[in-house]
């Protein structure tokens, strides 16, 4: 799941606040400012959940003030090759 | 040389620029949001706001409640009643979490809230100083949105935020967390800007006319279809929009626990109250329906039962103006994502005029059996001692309908929602999603306060009444002409009900030895009176809404006194029971 924010104090909590309400396990996530306006971010998370789980935090996750857009995608290459994406950047 | 001097120094004196402190600030940000009263309790680090406050004492008016949980919840109930923004002031620390029930409440039931706590001062943050706690983590999960200020030249744009977020889309409640230091610097002259917008937050779905015609589609060929009116209706302003709808297409509507006064109950197409302690009738016929329309309501779990039992027949249409709660609880047939005002307006024109008076008929013929078997027994009681229900029927009869009644949590909730015939909307002030205890002596206040011309009457129960109990020095200290109906059965009623009910009457923890709550009243110079007598019933309620001040009428009922029709724990809305099962 990929996420694009506001770079603002509490979205990371916000965020993972909602996936542990839901109890949905995060096996691996990254966050990061966006490399040309450090008032942007995002995060991107792997999860192991059910696809009506995603579909219901993603609904969620949208609902949050400061967040842009969600989008999420089955399996692992997603979060892999947008992380290495970031590490490249840095 | 000396000339040249002279015009250097009349350059370096010129007009000084007037600055002001980021306190004040604050007070002409509420002010230009068209704030005049908020609830508020003083404290260290709020300090500057409320010296502030001592010279806007003509322009803005604060009640000072007697705990923060007061505050936040006569802010509910001003934002309820007038559908304005409440407001709710309190310090850093234990000032703070005492908001955090009220903001429970307020989240879950749509309420807009702003409440603003003074915080440390900014280089303490994170030190564990004295009454510093992070009430933005700690308020997180429990507001629409909540934002800490460090610096005065941040405030303005915070409470113009703060304000657009908690009255648009699905409302809610918002904190504004400022550290001392921030209320205390001189920042210059600003200029106040409402927020109209908010790059990342969408607060208002665009209509979508497919949607629209998909649900259009399955009511036009629906025989039995359904309405469950939610509060939602109340919030978009849309009353009227629905009896039209209504009317024209012949279709039922109930009403769920925040619904009521949505849509008046001596229409001849209202057909009930939805829920666990809801009418026979509406519960029953929702797994009776072949088209069900949850309008401006989120499923609750409270109003559908066990979902596996719930509606299995019917095609779900859900309107809400939240996409989180469509398919979060039932899988719908169609949707709508808009308010409910834009929804009815857009389906009307899509929808064909229609009549359906033998399923409405249907409504009715079960009403017979619920009139039978409960509410015949309940206005006219057999025993000696008094019923709730005879209670709030008087008390719904004498007002005709028509006043702002505000209920707290538990039997005489849910007995005041089946009896109390409410007309108009917004005038059904309860904790509903939270099921706050304590709620209602301080939401009527706020009530009172928003909407001074209407008779207001908080009805609670014995528990209810002495978690709030110490508000009634603030009703005597502002003189709020507020109306106390407390009904007492000295027991937490509900829970003993299902004890007796669920848990072979083991009362555990449920029974309670009570004050003379009379004489508290009174020692609060609040008008006092106790009713044990059928024959005294109604002149006592007569008294109580004809006297000018406020009033307390303490009415003692049944012990075991029991909520019925039941939908219980684990059962479908079809499994409503009217009377204690036979084992």
């Amino acid at each position: 799941m990929e996420l694009a924010a506001d770079n603002n104090f509490s979205v990371l909590n916000r965020i993972i606040n909602i996936l542990n309400r839901r109890r949905v396990r995060i096996k691996k996530l990254m966050a990061h400012e966006n490399e040309t306006d450090f008032r942007k971010g995002g995060v991107i998370f792997l999860l192991h959940t059910t696809e009506d789980m995603i579909e219901k935090v993603s609904n969620q996750l949208e609902k949050l003030i400061e967040v842009e857009n969600v989008r999420s995608r089955e399996g692992s290459d997603l979060y892999f090759e947008l992380s290495e994406r970031i590490v490249d950047v840095d | 040389m000396d000339a040249l001097l002279t015009k250097t120094e009349e350059k370096v004196a010129a007009p000084t620029i007037k600055k002001i402190k980021g306190s004040e600030i604050l007070l002409r940000c509420l002010m230009a949001e068209g704030v005049d009263v908020m609830f508020g309790y003083p404290g260290g680090a709020i300090m500057p706001v409320y010296d502030a406050l001592y010279s806007y004492a003509d322009k803005l008016t604060h009640i000072l409640v007697r705990h923060e949980q007061g505050a936040v919840h006569a802010a509910q109930g001003y934002a309820r009643v007038s559908g304005k923004i409440g407001v709710a002031l309190a310090t850093s620390g234990p000032g703070a979490t005492n908001l955090v029930t009220g903001l429970a409440d307020a989240l879950i039931d749509s309420t807009p809230v702003v409440c603003i706590t003074g915080q440390v001062f900014a280089h303490l943050l994170g030190t564990d100083a004295f009454q510093e706690i992070d009430v933005i983590n700690t308020t997180l999960p429990v507001t629409k949105w909540n934002v800490q200020v460090t610096e005065a030249k941040d405030i303005a744009d915070a409470v113009a935020k703060a304000f657009y977020i908690a009255k648009t889309g699905r409302q809610g409640p918002v904190l504004i967390d400022i550290t001392k230091n921030a209320q205390n610097e001189l920042i210059e002259e600003f200029e106040y800007e409402k927020c109209e917008s908010i790059r990342t937050y969408k607060p208002k779905p665009t209509l979508q006319l497919s949607q629209v015609e998909a649900a259009a589609k399955l009511i036009n060929s629906a025989k039995r279809p359904y309405i469950l009116a939610g509060q939602g209706v109340l919030l978009s302003g849309a009353t009227k929009e629905l009896i039209e709808f209504s009317e024209k297409t012949g279709i039922p509507v109930a009403s769920t626990l925040l619904g009521l006064g949505a849509f008046p109950q001596d229409h001849p197409n209202y057909v009930g109250y939805l829920g666990m302690h809801g009418n026979y009738s509406s519960n029953v016929n929702t797994n009776e329906c072949d088209v069900l329309i949850g309008l401006g309501m989120r499923f609750d779990d409270r109003v559908t039962g066990n979902v596996s039992k719930y509606a299995k027949q019917a095609k779900i249409i859900h309107i809400d103006i939240d996409k989180a709660e469509i398919n979060k609880i039932i899988k719908t047939e169609a949707f709508i994502l808009a308010d409910a005002k834009d929804a009815l307006t857009a389906l009307a024109a899509k929808c064909e005029a229609n009549k359906h008076t033998e399923w409405i008929d249907s409504f009715h013929q079960l009403d017979k059996i619920e009139y039978e078997k409960v509410i015949q027994h309940e206005f006219s009681p057999t025993s000696k001692e008094l019923m709730m229900a005879e209670v709030i029927h008087r008390l719904s009869n004498k007002t005709n309908g028509e006043a702002i009644v505000v209920t707290d949590v538990g039997q005489h909730q849910m007995v005041t929602s089946r009896y109390y015939k409410f007309k108009n909307p917004r005038t059904n002030v309860t904790s509903g999603g939270a099921g706050t205890m304590g709620f209602a002596l301080p939401a009527a206040m706020g009530a009172k306060l928003a909407i001074p011309h209407k008779q207001v009457v908080a009805v609670i129960g014995d528990g209810g009444y002495q978690m709030t109990i110490q508000e009634l020095g603030t009703i005597m200290q502002y003189n709020i002409p507020v109306k106390i109906l407390v009904l007492n059965n000295n027991f937490l009623g509900m829970v003993r009900q299902w004890q007796q009910l669920f848990h072979e009457k083991r009362y555990s923890f449920t029974e309670m030895q009570n004050p003379n709550f009379v004489k508290i009243a009174e020692a609060y110079n609040i008008n006092a009176k106790k009713v044990e007598k059928r024959e005294e019933l109604d002149a006592a309620l007569q008294e109580m809404l004809d006297s000018k001040t406020s009033y307390f009428l303490e009415v003692v009922v049944g012990k075991e006194d029991n909520v019925f029709p039941m939908v219980p724990a684990g059962a479908g809305v079809g499994e409503v029971i009217l009377e204690i099962p036979k084992k």
